[in-house]
């Protein structure tokens, strides 16, 4: 069953792939033509009524990876090797780090206790495919994948009681509404408000309105029909600063951390479903 | 650190009384004072991003700003805080040397369709950190079918809507108009203050010659803004 899901899936990633480019690795562009814009919108309203989602072929990925980089000693709060949840309890405190991780960023933390790669090297590992488009498959996003799957249909429960992740979650809160940088930008620029609105044709969640951040944030890595890939938490830290004009992010970093204790500590009593797939 | 609290715990055994009334007064404004300092959320938000010096100008943040993050929204902000935004906007306003005029609408269109400028990132992607533009589209409807965003008002027919002809364009009445524009376009927060829309020319995104042009666009009786 998994296999033909995953032949099917095959297929669509390689087309969903190709509708971009025909190298192998495209650069993203910033801009796409109408025509390219219709094509990718039918091919993603094609897949969701399909059911594929070519998402979870990094799912065996990150399977395979984890062997390979010795995670299967990670531990994500619930034991070394104890997955199953595990996601669904992060962002938490971490004594042997003495640090709030969320999951990129403990897992970051356990390729460098297990894996024995340096910062830069996780850092390096961590956005191997970003900015690409057309079927980069990256171990990373596999491991992340894995690790979030096996939390699937259970509740995020991020542990607000601690006084370490509740500083964190607060942080969060206020980062949330910061105003800064060249253009003026915070998070709530796009995602707060009752009313709802629209970036070109793109409907935006707003924290205002109840149960969107849940539907938001239990959904990743969600697999973007426009570049062929899943899309981790991290990844789309990146790319909300980059269009809100703020310096590069930098993965794992407390920034990372404390919007996540933020995002998901809102988000709590949410059923964890990934990946989810978007346009 | 623990030599700085030895010495914080010696003073204030000195000076008790005075530290008491202060740690009275201190509490009573922690409720309504957020539950981590600004400070450590400032740290926290810059340890996450790039310190190439070529973009540490835009993680400075100005007054305004400050002021505009403590409130979710423009409807639960004190007057003396709008108040105050609308001052600092006001001031920074800068027009072209030669003065308000009716700026080349063409040049303004171009500025207003290209979502690029100031996007950069070292990964993927072709911007350039010398690209500019406005990128108008991602919030407003504009042009007659060309498809916008719905965050900020829909501006078809916006000359039209200000009483812009082609006969009253150059009239003392139209260029106060254009300057009423162009101070929106220029510092948006002069007029509508923390609004969503960035301060394009105070941060120097877009040169006050850039902005004449926009505000063309949007109120020349020629642009197809108007048709």
């Amino acid at each position: 069953m998994r296999k033909k899901a995953l032949l099917a899936v095959f297929t669509a990633g390689a087309l969903a792939g190709g509708l971009l480019s025909t190298k192998a690795f495209a650069q993203v562009e910033g801009e796409l033509s109408p025509e390219e814009e219709m094509k990718l919108v039918q091919e993603f309203n094609r897949m969701l009524a399909e059911g594929i989602n070519p998402g979870e072929i990094w799912y065996e990925v990150g399977k395979e990876a984890i062997k390979k980089y010795n995670l299967d000693k990670c531990d994500l709060g619930l034991g070394p090797g104890v997955f199953k949840g595990a996601a669904a309890q992060l962002p938490r405190y971490f004594p042997d780090a003495k640090r709030v991780m969320d999951l990129e960023t403990r897992v970051g933390w356990c390729l460098q206790q297990h894996a024995g790669m340096t910062q830069e090297q996780v850092l390096k590992f961590v956005r191997q495919c970003w900015g690409k488009s057309g079927n980069c498959v990256s171990e990373y996003d596999g491991i992340i994948m894995y690790l979030t799957m096996e939390s699937n249909g259970y509740k995020i429960n991020v542990n607000l009681r601690d006084p370490n992740v509740k500083r964190m979650y607060d942080i969060g809160k206020q980062i949330y509404y910061t105003r800064l940088g060249p253009w003026d930008f915070n998070c709530a620029t796009c995602h707060a408000g009752k009313q709802e609105v629209r970036i070109r044709a793109t409907r935006l969640w707003s924290m205002d309105r109840p149960g969107e951040v849940g539907k938001a944030v239990s959904i990743f890595p969600k697999y973007l029909v426009r570049w062929g890939l899943p899309m981790s938490m991290h990844y789309r830290y990146a790319e909300c600063i980059r269009q809100m004009r703020w310096p590069e992010f930098i993965p794992h970093s407390d920034l990372g951390v404390a919007l996540s204790t933020y995002l998901y500590g809102s988000a709590n009593g949410t059923e964890i479903n990934a990946p989810g797939i978007g346009r | 650190m623990k030599k700085v609290l030895i010495l914080v715990g010696i003073a204030s055994l000195l000076t008790g009384a005075v530290v008491e009334a202060q740690q009275r007064k201190a509490q009573s404004q922690r409720q309504q004072q957020p539950a981590v300092k600004h400070e450590e959320v400032i740290q926290v938000l810059k340890s996450g991003l790039s310190t190439d010096p070529r973009f540490a100008w835009k993680i400075e943040q100005d007054e305004a700003q400050r002021i505009c993050s403590q409130y979710p929204s423009r409807e639960e902000m004190p007057g003396q805080a709008i108040q105050k935004v609308i001052q600092l906007s006001q001031a920074e306003i800068r027009y072209p040397q030669w003065g308000i005029y009716m700026g080349d609408w063409k040049e303004g269109q171009k500025i207003v369709r290209t979502p690029r400028g100031g996007r950069f990132a070292s990964y993927g992607f072709s911007d350039k950190p010398t690209d500019k533009g406005g990128n108008c589209y991602a919030c407003h409807l504009i042009e007659k079918g060309v498809p916008g965003g719905t965050m900020g008002p829909n501006l078809y027919q916006y000359g039209k809507r200000w009483g812009i002809t082609k006969e009253n364009m150059n009239s003392p009445e139209a260029v106060e108009k254009i300057r009423a524009v162009y101070n929106i376009v220029y510092n948006s927060w002069s007029a509508f203050p923390c609004s969503s829309m960035p301060r394009f020319g105070y941060h120097g995104n877009l040169s006050p010659e850039d902005v004449a042009n926009i505000v063309a666009f949007l109120l020349h009786p020629e642009s197809p803004v108007n048709k």
